[in-house]
């Protein structure tokens, strides 16, 4: 009888005290070795970004100078437009405050704005991710609201030293509180599974009864102050129809975002001045 | 010797396709592809190296990728380590100094992995069908683009240890 060889059970083993090891071991050291092994493969995403940059600064070199003139010419009347409109912003805010303390409304959350370089975007049917060049280097807080010029891009799940990672709202993890524009009753805004082709989705639900949505005019989805991340106004997407959703008390509807958020270069993490302390807060 | 210095050679390569990976897919990122590669990361070093050095390499490899992608960390280790099992048990089959045998379970890996993905990460959604059109869509595109990446990453692994002066050929078999 041939003799039996343990010795090729010995992956087994192998895997089997390892599974126990990790099921032992405290989640401060997993923790500990999960940002070790993220550090240590940051800095070559943040080199390849770096290095994108000076390939964007070589290749405009190469432009000829009536064509940095007429950049020029367009920056400046840019320039000019936005400073106009930064100082009727100012004579807005100050007004808003005078008004606030005259019906002695509570204070509204204020947010310092950092711009980011997107270095990496991790877009499948698992996950939905963007990878931003600003950490803790910056004090960016976890769970702090991402926006870009077309409107809301995600909030922030995790941060390194030098990145963090955004979860996208057409994430089929992301949730968050929304409004329809000019109707200020909540919904409900989540991501959902996406097919990969065509711009990206989302769902609301516990929409009203009485919103009715057509695709000439769809209703425009918007941030709320209510989840307390993201400030009021800022665009989500579009809802072209709405339908009853499971319970029959609600309607549910598809969202279309913008198709511009699988192709960022640039977002805005909103940083707030005064943070929500939960035990401070709470009634 | 304590530890094959071709596991850390092997290492090296699967974090230079992972990297590799994750670049062409935010490049792609508004196109309807994700390529996800990882069946080759396993394939060499549990065909050329002995148990010890073979379990270092997986064991970094898995952690690698577990700290680079939005899984629970220690997932694809556990998934690496199990799957790396079953190859090295019955490694002697097949021939490591050619590429057909490990293209063959580069994919087949590849695919488990991938399910295995799916079904942790997309329980919620298996009811939808955009969730699927997505998911084979991303199992076709990884398997088409596996025919190309496998073979060259293997060579490049073999081209490696022979660029380091090390053993080109697998080790013995202690398995009979």
């Amino acid at each position: 009888m041939a003799k039996l060889r343990l010795d090729k059970f010995k992956p087994l083993v192998a895997l089997g005290v390892f599974l126990v090891a990790w099921w032992i071991v405290p989640t401060v050291a997993k923790s500990f070795l999960k940002l070790s092994f993220a550090e240590f493969q940051a800095p070559a995403w943040v080199a390849g970004s770096y290095l994108d940059d000076l390939e964007g600064f070589w290749s405009r070199n190469m432009h000829s100078k009536k064509d940095l003139q007429v950049a020029g010419q367009q920056i400046a009347r840019a320039k000019a437009y936005y400073q106009f409109n930064a100082q009727r912003a100012d004579t807005l805010d100050a007004e808003i405050r005078r008004l606030e303390s005259i019906l002695k409304l509570p204070s509204r959350r204020e947010y310092r704005y950092e711009v980011a370089r997107v270095i990496r975007r991790d877009l499948s049917a698992w996950w939905q991710h963007l990878i931003i060049r600003k950490g803790r280097d910056f004090d960016i807080p976890e769970g702090a609201a991402v926006v870009f010029a077309g409107g809301v891009v995600g909030r922030v799940v995790e941060v390194n030293a030098f990145t963090s990672r955004v979860e996208l709202i057409s994430s089929p993890n992301f949730r968050m509180a929304a409004q329809f524009a000019g109707d200020d009753r909540p919904v409900v805004y989540e991501g959902v599974a996406q097919s990969g082709f065509g711009q990206p989705t989302g769902l609301v639900r516990d929409a009203p009864q009485d919103l009715v949505a057509n695709s000439k005019e769809p209703l425009q989805l918007v941030s709320t102050r209510l989840g307390g991340t993201f400030p009021p106004g800022l665009a989500i997407g579009s809802v072209a129809w709405l339908e009853p959703g499971s319970t029959g008390i609600f309607q549910a509807g598809d969202v279309s975002l913008d198709p511009s958020l699988l192709s960022l270069h640039e977002v805005a993490v909103l940083i707030p001045l005064n943070p929500i302390e939960i035990e401070s807060d709470a009634p | 010797m304590l530890l094959d210095p071709r596991a850390i050679l092997l290492f090296g390569a699967n974090a230079l396709l992972l990297f590799l990976m994750l670049l062409v897919n935010s490049a792609m990122a508004s196109w309807p592809v994700y390529l996800f590669l990882l069946g080759p990361m396993l394939v060499l070093p549990a065909l050329y190296l002995r148990h010890r050095s073979y379990f270092v390499c997986i064991v970094l490899t898995g952690f690698w990728v577990d700290a680079a992608l939005p899984v629970p960390f220690g997932f694809f280790t556990a998934l690496f380590l199990g799957c790396g099992a079953l190859i090295f048990m019955v490694r002697i089959r097949f021939r490591a100094e050619h590429n057909y045998h490990p293209i063959l379970l580069a994919h087949a890996i590849n695919f488990i992995l991938l399910v295995t993905v799916t079904v942790v990460s997309g329980r919620e959604y298996f009811g939808v069908t955009i969730f699927w059109i997505h998911v084979l869509s991303t199992s076709l595109f990884s398997h088409l683009a596996l025919l190309v990446v496998a073979p060259w990453f293997f060579n490049l692994e073999r081209l490696l240890f022979e660029i380091c002066r090390l053993e080109t050929e697998p080790d013995d078999f202690p398995v009979l």
